[in-house]
């Protein structure tokens, strides 16, 4: 398997971890995505709010290289995306889809897909680490499918976690979520950005973007703007 | 060689079996009445004509004339699996995969056979060439179009563990292997369940008619072991292009997973 190894770029403060230039997506002749730009750097919380069906997914999708870009660039560490293979970007930019599906199998066995995707294998301790930062210490055993909402969503926050990415996208992580089960994703979504993570979070529910806290844009018409409380 | 033959007007007797399949349709309101008068018809006229060019070719013995009527089989194989899917790319594109992989599969089971095993004279005889290939490329034909349909309808029903796995650094071949591992079984089962009943359940066309037609029954059998043999390798190799071809047409060149419409 291929290891991680990306070409090098002097990692500074000056340069973000993930970065958006003037993105364009067109889809079917319809523009969705407008020249959007956005910079994430380490232990940043961007939320991203809007209208449901306003484009902000599909700018999401597009950073973690989902969705085919019409124009502009995408950086990681200053580096175009366009020169590294998918496989690895997608393992330092991670991304946990609205409703992310469970596969088959236990918790454990969930959170170990990204590193069994590259052959190798995660220690029990590992797998208990992961689950431990998203509150679910002994859920391991547990079959995934059988959980309630808000734990899915961290079993899949856990399994994204297990990459060890520099950069986290979220596509509407509360959405299907109940005040309390929401309440929890978004503490760990907090720490997470606490101990280093990047994090961006595209969310429709104005009051959970607010309770992340971080900067905060709202997409209108194609594009990031900085959103004025 | 002697057998009983079948007048025009006894042929015109087996018409009952098409009026009890439509009778069935009318009472059950299925629909498919003119389906089965077309398809009766349809097939009446091109066994007949097929006939009619089978003693024209036998007459005449050209290579060239074979191999345009090989070609021909091909492309209407081709033609016919890469229609009626409902979420998959334009027909056009799926054509020249189609006719790839059912060339393929029907090339890697004819090739050695003509050459070794059945080896006909001249090497064009169109008497060996004409029927043998005919089922290779119509069991391909079979096997791409399941393949395809399959894959493009389950790409897009589970979607979203396609594009999870990608997201988690799987490439295209990991992310889909679920869904072409099921395609490629299904594809195989029914060959595979052939090979297991033949003789049990069914006498399969070819054999029985050699037989009718007072062949050997020892050298029938022979050819229909062979037969059924190239059939698990056209399952086998259509199938396993055809899913290649399936994940090509499914991911871009950067590995993201792409959305057919319906159409």
């Amino acid at each position: 398997m291929p290891s991680l190894d990306l070409p090098q770029a002097p990692v500074t403060g000056a340069v973000p971890r993930l970065e958006a230039r003037d993105l364009r997506v067109v889809v079917q002749g319809r523009e969705i995505v407008a020249g959007a730009s956005l910079a994430l750097r380490r232990g940043d919380v961007v939320t991203i709010h809007g209208a449901s069906g306003g484009g902000k997914t599909t700018f999401l999708r597009a950073l973690a290289l989902l969705t085919e870009i019409t124009s502009g660039a995408i950086l990681l560490d200053g580096i175009d995306a366009g020169t590294i293979a998918p496989s690895t970007f997608r393992r330092r930019v991670a991304y946990v889809l609205q409703e992310s599906p469970m596969f088959d199998g236990s918790v454990a066995d969930n959170v170990a897909t990204g590193p069994r995707l590259r052959g190798s294998s995660m220690s029990p301790a590992a797998i208990a680490d992961a689950l431990e930062r998203v509150g679910l210490s002994d859920f391991g055993p547990r079959i995934a499918r059988e959980l309630s909402g808000g734990e899915r969503q961290r079993v899949a926050l856990a399994r994204a976690l297990a990459n060890d990415p520099d950069v986290l996208l979220l596509d509407e992580p509360t959405s299907a979520l109940d005040p309390a089960s929401a309440g929890r994703v978004l503490a760990v979504v907090r720490a997470l950005a606490s101990s280093g993570l990047a994090v961006a979070v595209v969310t429709h529910i104005e009051a959970h973007a607010a309770e992340l806290g971080g900067r905060r844009f709202a997409f209108r018409s194609g594009r990031l703007e900085p959103s004025i409380d | 060689m002697s057998y009983v033959e079948v007048s025009v007007p006894r042929l015109a007797i087996s018409l009952v079996f098409i009026a009890i399949a439509v009778f069935v349709s009318a009472r059950l309101r299925l629909g498919l009445g003119s389906s089965l008068a077309v398809g009766a018809m349809r097939a009446a006229v091109q066994l007949v004509a097929i006939g009619y060019f089978l003693v024209f070719l036998f007459a005449h013995d050209q290579a060239w004339m074979v191999l345009a009527l090989l070609l021909a089989m091909l492309v209407v194989a081709a033609i016919t699996s890469a229609r009626r899917l409902e979420h998959g790319p334009p027909a056009r594109v799926l054509v020249v995969y189609a006719l790839a992989a059912i060339g393929g599969g029907a090339a890697v089971a004819l090739v050695p056979v003509f050459c070794f095993i059945v080896v006909p004279h001249p090497w064009f005889e169109p008497r060996y060439l004409v029927p043998i290939s005919g089922m290779m490329l119509s069991s391909a034909m079979n096997v791409v179009a399941q393949v395809f349909e399959r894959i493009f309808a389950s790409a897009r029903t589970e979607r979203a563990s396609i594009e999870q796995l990608l997201a988690l650094g799987a490439s295209s071949a990991q992310a889909l292997q679920m869904q072409t591992r099921s395609a490629l079984r299904a594809a195989l089962i029914p060959t595979i369940n052939g090979l297991v009943t033949v003789g049990l359940v069914a006498l399969p066309g070819m054999m029985t008619g050699q037989i009718l037609s007072g062949a050997d029954p020892e050298q029938a059998v022979r050819y229909q072991i062979v037969i059924m043999y190239q059939l698990v390798a056209v399952a086998a190799v259509s199938g396993t292009l055809s899913a290649l071809f399936a994940r090509r047409m499914l991911f871009t060149a950067r590995e993201q997973l792409r959305e057919y419409g319906a159409k």
